[in-house]
């Protein structure tokens, strides 16, 4: 176990937390740290806009999703400010969460249907493609059953059809919504401790038990594989749970 | 033909029991005739004024239509607040008059502006409100710059000076452009709240510089690329003096004006609306009577009394909007009592990940009894444990009459508690107190 009297503290990167937010992705931000500090353990967040570089490697990186826009104007600097320190932590097992834009960029990009694309980081095996013009959005309530430790339900709200290559694994199977392209039935990408997903809702505040897996494993990794993390009274989480999969 | 079987549409309608009426006559009229709104509009002696944006606009179209009613004009308004080309049609079959006033739909505005050839148009303003439904707030942008373009050389244009995106507009446009904004530097916010937009310039995609944030992103702006900044507005807002039990006021040129409705997020609705008055030739006096007599479209902002009490209801639609419910909550000294319901229907919004982007956070410990309900309570009261509520001060109600009562029974005598629901959780409600006798039918009013 942690405790408040180890001093315990954790670094939490945030990528583009101004542009890259679309979907109340901060609840993530909101929920990791609160669920460290109740359990007092310190998180320091660190803000990286556009312009500012990823010069270390944190203990957590949080990545959301941007309007098509925002993700064209944060290219280039994703590459050449951010890109190969991110590369060097998921290599180290840093746990990364990406959601919906922040995933398809950890992949080899988004390509569109005029040809053009977006280029991604290529750690995720995953490929990106614009929907078709008869293809509709991806929009709804989701539910996805993984081999981590419980089911995730979130909403997914996404054009793009994503298709994963050998060198990455789904982060679940979808049990209701559409995933990464509506037919083979994968959600996201796991790579390491790098989780790809178009799951938001917020996703880890109503999925407890996956901000305390991320977190846990930062912790270990920082503090060595005996750390556990103490439970925490999550009634009103395990309600709004349940509450979401009985609405999917 | 088609106005006959419209007609008799509304009538069944409300003889069923299904609502007031106010689309289905529209939609069977479009169906027999396709060009039938342009037609009746075309009717009206003094032409039509459209409204849109994502924030304000039942509101700024009421007031607008409170104060062409003051100056002798018949109004033809769509009130009930059905914004679709239905809802529009369905108002100018059953209404007569000589000034069309229409409060449309963002999705909605490049159509209505094809079909009604308006005279004057007024955007609000553009917010992240509900992506899965429009698609992105660029896109939306473009389709109603392309729209405005079309517009004939004698028509107006009023553009929100604040908003980036909205005024941006105003640069490519041949008809005639006038813009409204705010001058009140004292109502800046200390920073950009996380819930802002457009944060980079619309037309080269450089970063914003901001002088000042009044809310969202709406401000004093310069693009650190172009040059591209926020135009000089024609009717300025000054002297800002914000109330909320007693009224709101501020200066526009000579005009004093003074409104009963709360928060900063009015001042806007009310400079737009004075401004629009202006331009269509309202007299100053006339205008400022009429906006100092107004009170708030149905829930909104709306006070009813229960008991000797006030319930105050709050409209929330998105996190730009509760942010600013949440400052103008701020400006009651009272420990608050507060009713949150979120609803996820279509009309608001079926991804509830907003509410992560309402700093709820500003209400912690300022609250005495707070109570969640709608279709996403537990979402809610999962936000608000997050935000620093304790978990043992929020209470889950099973609907709508319960929480009012369980919300009235902490309000001491003569006080106020709010409710702040989300668009059909406000229907819902104001639903169930109408039951009660505490508010009037929408459709009625």
């Amino acid at each position: 176990m942690v405790t408040s009297r180890d001093n315990v503290t954790l670094t939490l990167a945030w990528l583009y937390p101004d542009s890259m937010s679309i979907y109340g992705d901060r609840g993530n931000i909101i929920a990791l740290t609160r669920r460290a500090e109740w359990r007092g353990i310190g998180v320091n967040v660190w803000r990286l806009p556009k312009g500012e570089r990823l010069d270390r490697v944190p203990d957590l990186v949080m990545f959301g999703g941007g309007q098509d826009r925002e993700q064209r104007l944060i290219e280039s600097d994703f590459l050449e400010l951010k890109g190969e320190v991110l590369r060097q932590a998921i290599e180290q097992d840093v746990p990364v969460l990406a959601v919906c834009g922040g995933f398809q960029l950890l992949g080899h990009g988004y390509r569109d249907a005029d040809g053009t694309s977006i280029q991604g980081l290529g750690v995720l095996d995953a490929e990106t493609v614009a929907p078709r013009a008869k293809d509709k959005r991806c929009i709804g309530n989701i539910v996805v059953s993984t081999d981590l430790g419980g089911e995730l339900v979130g909403f997914e709200n996404h054009g793009g059809r994503t298709t994963l290559g050998p060198g990455a694994k789904p982060l679940g199977r979808v049990r209701k919504g559409f995933g990464n392209n509506g037919q083979d039935g994968t959600e996201g990408a796991r790579y390491r401790n790098c989780f790809g997903t178009y799951m938001h809702g917020s996703l880890l505040p109503k999925n407890p038990w996956f901000a305390d897996y991320l977190l846990e494993q930062a912790l270990r990794r920082k503090y060595g594989p005996d750390v556990r993390l103490e439970p925490l009274e999550d009634s009103l989480e395990l309600r709004a749970h349940k509450a979401a999969i009985a609405l999917a | 033909m088609a106005t006959a079987g419209g007609r008799a549409a509304g009538t069944a309608s409300r003889a069923l029991g299904r609502g007031g009426g106010t689309t289905l006559p529209g939609i069977v009229a479009r169906y027999v005739e396709p060009r039938i709104a342009g037609a009746l509009a075309a009717q009206l002696m003094n032409g039509c004024v459209l409204v849109s944006g994502t924030n304000g606009k039942t509101t700024t179209t009421r007031l607008i239509s409170a104060i062409l009613s003051a100056s002798g004009r018949r109004v033809v308004h769509n009130r009930a607040g059905a914004n679709l080309m239905s809802g529009v049609t369905t108002a100018l079959l059953n209404t007569r008059g000589d000034t069309g006033l229409f409060e449309i739909d963002e999705a909605t505005l490049p159509a209505a502006v094809a079909e009604l050839r308006p005279r004057l148009v007024l955007c609000l303003n553009l917010f992240r409100d509900q992506l899965d439904r429009y698609g992105e707030l660029n896109t939306l942008g473009a389709k109603w710059g392309a729209a405005l373009a079309q517009l004939a050389p004698e028509a107006t244009v009023l553009l929100n000076a604040d908003d980036p995106l909205v005024a941006s507009l105003g640069c490519e446009l041949s008809s005639h452009v006038e813009y409204f904004g705010l001058d009140s530097p004292g109502h800046a916010l200390p920073s950009m709240q996380h819930a802002a937009d457009s944060i980079y310039c619309p037309r080269c995609g450089s970063l914003l510089d901001f002088g000042a944030v009044y809310y969202g992103h709406l401000g004093h702006y310069q693009c650190t690329g172009c040059g591209f900044e926020r135009p000089a507005p024609n009717f300025a807002a000054t002297d800002v003096r914000l109330g909320l039990d007693s009224p709101t006021r501020f200066k526009l040129g000579g005009m004093e004006l003074e409104t009963s409705l709360p928060g900063l997020y009015n001042v806007y609705n009310v400079l737009a609306a004075a401004a629009a008055g202006t331009i269509l030739g309202v007299d100053p006096e006339m205008v400022a009577g009429t906006v100092k007599d107004f009170a708030g479209a149905f829930g909104r902002t709306e006070t009813v009394e229960i008991e000797g009490k006030r319930l105050r209801l709050l409209l929330a639609k998105n996190p730009v909007g509760f942010n600013e419910i949440i400052r103008t909550l701020e400006l009651d000294p009272a420990p608050l009592q507060v009713y949150i319901a979120l609803n996820d229907r279509t009309a608001d919004g079926e991804d509830v990940s907003w509410i992560w982007d309402v700093d709820l956070e500003q209400l912690a410990g300022r609250c005495d009894t707070v109570v969640v309900g709608g279709t996403r309570a537990e979402d809610m009261a999962v936000r608000l444990k997050y935000a620093g509520f304790p978990p043992s001060s929020l209470s889950l109600a099973a609907d709508h009459v319960e929480a009012v009562r369980h919300l009235l029974a902490g309000t001491p005598a003569g006080g106020t508690a709010y409710a702040v629901p989300t668009y059909t959780a406000m229907l819902d409600l104001r639903r169930a107190l109408a039951a009660t006798g505490a508010v009037r039918q929408f459709w009625e009013d």
